[in-house]
């Protein structure tokens, strides 16, 4: 098991664009009017789920377990 | 499709851009990934009476609430009033974001801008290593649309900075995140915009209370990123409406999050590019207001690639009359603002305390500099070396 990729609720995300401004990866973009993670670009840096306000954004290891 | 320019991005920005780059005779394409101009709004709606003097709005539809001033309070709650004209940025209308921007659009529409909605961007179109257009996405349909110049008014997480090589990734510290309650049933009696500052209400921000009407206001926060944790600014603002009497009376009718840039300008130009609005950080560090920056790059721009597409020169040399433009109006400003934030960051609750205990009851519109500053030291002498550093910053300016 890896380290933890992070993974925006799709239900909770405002769409504000902060997670996507700070992420040193360029891993994540906005679609449909939600924020979404490219998972092989994601370093498990958490600085995206520290930033978002509203806690839409949560660690997820390898094997899927939140 | 081949346009003289393609804007990204049907906010502000990108609207004025678009109207005053038309008039000027210019081909314009608006894309916006949205299916409606303005929705959803992001924003706490507090927009300076400068825009009066530009008179780019038609109508009053735009205008929720008029302010008198603002009223800042300290952590132990010693309240600090400033009169419009000198609470500057911030306050001066109330607006309805929505509207606002849905009649910035319309303008740039009646100049001849064409706006396609529902099309996200989704890469640079590039010739070896020039700009010639963007990739779109309309739906499921792939669009390569031609432009001499892209301009990238895409926000706070704006990618045609990033494609076209520009480093926008922001540093936690140069972001705050927010989000907004618009709360009906709660008594707004006076038209003041409020402000309230403390490490525990919200670190490296503020909680703000806009009044949009007798009964009804938009209440939100912004925290600095590297102060934030995962939801923070959330649970501080639930806590904060949760011990306030009147507000703990009132239901929301909308909630939102945002994103805004509290950082230091970057580069706005390159070859066959231009960045306007959040995407190039035109928002002042201390307030996070960014509207009316907008709207006088925007004007800036499109007069810029007026002139562009008159010579059918579009290297950064030519546009560079934007980048100047935008910096005489109100480069200096933010950059002295950025000094001025991380200063104020240091601050602890009592030095802010002891600041607003200072200013009470000073009336702002008659002092001078120099009287204020007086008046501070006076009451409170161990103010003074903490302000040492803002006084170099005032004399530079």
């Amino acid at each position: 098991m890896g380290k933890p990729k992070a993974i925006v609720d799709r239900k909770i995300c405002l769409a504000c664009g902060g997670c996507i401004s700070v992420c040193p990866q360029d891993a994540l973009y906005m679609y449909g009017g939600r924020a979404l993670v490219t998972e092989e670009k994601c370093i498990s840096c958490a600085i995206c789920i520290r930033i978002c306000p509203i806690g839409a954004i949560s660690g997820r290891n390898a094997s899927n377990e939140i | 499709m081949k346009y003289d320019v393609v804007i990204v991005g049907a906010g502000p920005a990108g609207t004025v851009t678009a109207r005053f780059a038309a008039e000027s005779g210019a081909r314009v394409l608006v894309i916006e990934r949205r299916q409606e101009i303005g929705v959803p709004v992001l924003c706490g709606e507090g927009v300076s009476r400068k825009i009066d003097d530009w008179g780019m709005l038609e109508g009053k539809r735009w205008i929720a609430n008029k302010m008198e001033g603002a009223r800042i309070f300290s952590p132990d709650g010693t309240m600090v009033s400033l009169s419009a004209d000198m609470a500057g940025n911030e306050t001066g209308y109330v607006v309805y974001r929505d509207i606002f921007d849905q009649e910035l659009a319309r303008q740039a529409g009646k100049a001849g801008a064409k706006i396609l909605m529902n099309t996200n961007a989704i890469g640079l179109l590039k010739e070896k290593e020039k700009i010639i257009g963007v990739k779109a996405k309309q739906f499921e349909e792939e669009l390569e649309i031609e432009a001499d110049i892209v301009v990238g008014t895409d926000g706070v997480e704006s990618k045609i900075g990033q494609w076209a090589g520009i480093e926008t990734r922001l540093d936690p510290k140069d972001l705050e995140t927010c989000c907004q309650y618009t709360l009906t049933n709660i008594e707004c009696k006076d038209a003041f915009c409020d402000f309230y500052l403390g490490k525990k209400i919200a670190p490296g921000g503020y909680i703000w209370v806009f009044p949009k009407g007798k009964d009804i206001a938009n209440v939100g926060i912004g925290v600095l990123g590297n102060l934030s944790e995962a939801g923070m600014p959330k649970k501080l603002l639930d806590d904060f409406i949760s011990k306030n009497p009147n507000l703990k009376k009132g239901f929301p009718v909308r909630f939102l999050a945002g994103a805004v840039p509290v950082a230091n300008p970057i580069e706005s130009i390159r070859d066959n590019l231009i960045l306007v609005g959040d995407s190039a950080r035109q928002v002042d560090p201390i307030t996070g207001g960014g509207i009316t920056h907008c709207l006088e790059a925007g004007k800036i721009a499109g007069e810029t690639i007026g002139k562009a597409v008159e010579l059918q020169q579009f290297d950064k040399e030519t546009l560079s009359s934007y980048e100047t433009g935008w910096k005489e109006a109100f480069g200096k400003k933010l950059k002295r603002n950025y000094m001025v934030k991380e200063i104020f960051l240091d601050f602890d609750d009592k030095t802010l305390n002891m600041l607003a205990d200072s200013l009470k009851d000073i009336k702002f519109d008659e002092i001078s500099t120099f009287g204020l500053i007086k008046a501070l030291v006076l009451k409170h002498p161990t103010l003074l070396m903490k302000l040492r550093p803002l006084m170099k910053i005032s004399s530079e300016a």
